[in-house]
């Protein structure tokens, strides 16, 4: 009985295992949109969605998109779960540390504050405040290590719940991507508005993948730069975020 | 008041809503499937506490003992992860080489040759099989207690019409404990039921991450129907769907306890 | 030995997270059931069935969907209410709201644990306390509550195991303000730095076996004490029933 067990295991494994050389699985969110989100009809879109499927048609990849809670993201990366991470993930030197990262397909962006409109703070002694941020994001990271010893870091499971405790006024701001709230500002009728500074924090946006896959590493750099090249990752920017690009217009 | 009913029902039938209702399936699922494997695990441990060798006495109430101890959800999280791990681990006993070991940068696993890729069906049947072993747990000594309230007499009966050991087991004790072992399962089935709710921790997209999702406030019109905050109202929905199964299933339980206790004394319905 | 150790340090200042929430829900949701078991046995209609509702409800649907439920609309009551009262801060804090859901959770449990003690105390003794002339109120403080709580004592303790454990899903439905993580949240990050899956989550199992044993050891005492006359004191063993 044991035994069968076993063999039925080898098999599950192996029969899975001979199916994911066929197909690529790139994880994303499903919650960070413009990059990505479940649209209308339930499926994961937005621009790395497209995006993805444009690399893998230059690539002559077959891949499938699925969705994975933020947080565990690349753990469960690491566990093989799939083999790519597209959730509008920024390059950083600790997530280098555990994972590899393609070149980037969204430049470096200043992350920014936002705050109901009329509040008013002081960012040169940012002291008291509640910020909110997205739970693993480096935005969370450098908030507790920058303002967590006289402010209030709190931290959401997604961004979106995160914005929906600033519109209900339970946190004072919020600190996230430029061009994740840049959307929401604009289709706030003034309620949300930006504040305080620009901060830079990341090097880019760009796929995470396994260390030991240096060969698909390869295949989806070359694919990165085929589109940069022909303008259709332009395109697509210009698509999905309102007013920004070109950025890799030769 | 037409046009706003139009609208209404459009939007709660989006394919957004449509994957939400579809995501039913996943919830009642590993309710089924879980509530069954209890059973199977609970007569597997209460035939353990039963036995007569010391050690497998010692596994039975042990596995029932510790589960209960610790939280459900601590069990429902640990044992994908660990039961993914063994099997890689097993696998890579088996398919790595030297070569390929030395070849992995990453901590796990072993080798690549050794991953096993987990989809929402995999994940699925593990989280049954975690609903399973932890109240299985639980079951374990509902049916030990109920097999310990079948009349010896009925027993004894059995034994005189020249029944095997393993006849008694099956054809009586068995049988006349489910009577006994009832208004416990039904109790473990509630739980199960309940427990359901923690499936999206397994980055499966049960209907707690849609309503989620579904009610997150929503500025883009790219994105859909743009609103506020609505999370309640999706779950509200959950916390009303959760009471009617609990209704239910409090109606089909007690059906079956008045069948299953015909002809018996009424002091084993409770 | 010493990385076993420094593993266990690890999780020390978590649990007291999960103590906090369990200690701070506990008195009050068993002052809210003996109400609420009241009501369920009151003679008037109203009372009896809002009562049976609430009971019904808390009891019939998961406690993660009343976190996530009780939560948002909190929040929506926020700018209305909440902040013009100056309690925003306060209301919906986790260390609020997770012991406000976890006290409504056991309320509704542990009435219903009364009620069922409340049924089975003996109706000769409440009938001979009528005869002696006795209010109500004496008669319940005098006979009815003395006979529940003892007839209720063991299906508590296991209650209160079960509240303790309901600790570890607060953080997976809250938010996480600063550094406040109990220890689900400390070994799923613990787990996803390194993997060890058998170790951190084993040792957050060791963290719930032990409290609810000393859960288990403390309620016994209490027990002993309530069941002091009797000839030989029943002993309590460290049992989770499967009644919740």
């Amino acid at each position: 009985m044991k035994k069968l067990i076993l063999a039925a295991a080898a098999l599950i494994v192996l029969g899975t295992t001979a199916q994911a050389q066929e197909t690529v699985r790139i994880a994303t969110e499903g919650a960070y949109a413009p990059w990505n989100f479940l649209d209308d009809s339930g499926k994961p879109a937005g621009y790395e969605i497209d995006l993805a499927n444009a690399i893998c048609a230059q690539a002559a990849l077959t891949c499938e998109i699925i969705t994975n809670d933020w947080d565990s993201i690349i753990p469960n990366l690491l566990a093989g779960n799939y083999d790519v991470i597209m959730a509008g993930m920024s390059i950083t030197d600790e997530r280098r540390q555990t994972i590899n990262f393609t070149q980037e397909y969204f430049p470096a962006d200043p992350s920014r504050y936002v705050a109901l409109a009329g509040t008013e703070i002081d960012f040169d002694n940012l002291s008291g405040v509640r910020i909110g941020a997205q739970s693993g994001t480096i935005q969370a990271t450098y908030a507790q290590d920058n303002l967590a010893a006289d402010n209030t870091v709190i931290v959401f499971n997604t961004a979106d719940q995160a914005v929906a405790d600033l519109a209900a006024s339970n946190l004072d701001v919020i600190f996230a991507d430029g061009a994740y709230v840049d959307p929401i500002v604009a289709a706030s009728n003034g309620t949300i508005e930006y504040i305080g500074p620009e901060i830079m924090i990341g090097d880019g946006m760009a796929a995470g993948l396994r260390k030991d896959e240096a060969a698909l590493e390869a295949t989806l750099n070359d694919a990165i730069t085929a589109l940069k090249a022909d303008g259709t990752m332009d395109k697509l920017i210009a698509q999905w975020f309102d007013g920004r690009g070109p950025y890799y217009a030769q | 008041m037409s046009d706003n009913l139009a609208f209404w029902l459009s939007y709660l039938t989006n394919g957004k809503h449509l994957t939400w209702y579809a995501s039913f399936q996943f919830t009642i699922f590993a309710a089924l499937a879980g509530g069954m494997l209890a059973v199977i695990f609970g007569l597997a441990g209460a035939t353990l506490k039963n036995s007569r060798f010391f050690a497998l006495r010692l596994i039975g109430s042990t596995y029932s003992s510790i589960v209960r101890g610790v939280p459900d959800v601590l069990f429902f999280l640990f044992f994908p992860l660990a039961f993914e791990q063994a099997v890689e681990w097993f696998m890579a006993s088996q398919v790595c080489t030297p070569e390929t070991l030395a070849a992995q940068s990453a901590t796990w696993p072993p080798c690549k040759e050794a991953n096993w890729f987990l989809g929402t069906p995999e994940y699925l049947i593990l989280a049954s099989v975690s609903l399973g072993l932890v109240y299985g747990a639980f079951a374990t000594n509902v049916i030990h207690g109920a097999m310990r309230s079948v009349p010896q007499g009925q027993l004894e009966a059995a034994r005189a019409y020249g029944m095997s050991a393993t006849q008694v087991l099956w054809r009586v004790h068995i049988r006349q404990m489910w009577v006994y072992a009832l208004p416990g399962l039904s109790n473990v089935w509630m739980l199960i039921v309940k427990a359901t709710s923690l499936l999206s921790l397994l980055q499966i997209a049960d209907i707690v991450l849609w309503a989620d999702r579904l009610g997150a406030p929503n500025y883009l019109s790219a994105v859909g129907l743009v609103h506020d905050d609505w999370r309640w109202r999706y779950y509200l929905v959950l916390f009303v769907f959760y009471i009617l199964v609990t209704f239910a299933s409090e109606k089909a339980f007690g059906a079956l306890m008045n069948r299953a206790g015909r002809g018996i004394l009424s002091e084993a319905r409770s | 030995m010493t990385w076993f150790i420094e593993e266990l340090a690890l999780f020390a200042p978590a649990i007291v997270f999960n103590i906090y929430f369990a200690v701070a829900s506990i008195p009050l949701g068993f002052v809210a059931a003996v109400f609420l078991a009241l009501g369920k046995d009151s003679a008037n209609p109203l009372i009896s069935r809002l009562s049976r509702g609430f009971i019904y409800a808390f009891r019939g649907s998961p406690l993660f969907i009343q976190f996530f439920m009780i939560y948002s609309l909190t929040l929506s009551f926020n700018i209305s209410l909440w902040k013009p009262l100056g309690l925003s801060w306060f209301v919906l804090h986790p260390l609020f709201i997770g012991p406000l859901v976890l006290t409504l959770n056991t309320a509704a449990y542990t009435a219903e644990i009364f009620y069922g003690a409340l049924r089975a105390v003996p109706r000769g003794e409440v009938e001979a306390a009528r005869a002696y002339g006795m209010s109500r109120r004496q008669q319940f403080r005098q006979v009815v509550w003395p006979n529940l709580i003892r007839l209720a004592w063991p299906a508590y303790t296991n209650e209160v195991v079960f509240l303790f454990h309901a600790t570890a899903i607060v953080y997976f439905a809250l938010p996480v303000i600063g550094l406040q993580k109990d220890v689900m949240i400390t070994a799923k990050e613990l787990f996803e730095r390194d993997y060890n899956a058998f170790l951190h989550f084993s040792v957050a199992a060791l963290y719930f076996l032990a409290v609810s044993l000393v859960i288990f050891f403390l309620f016994g005492l209490v027990y002993k004490r309530l069941m002091r006359h009797m000839p030989a004191a029943p002993r309590m063993r460290f049992m989770p029933k499967w009644i919740r």
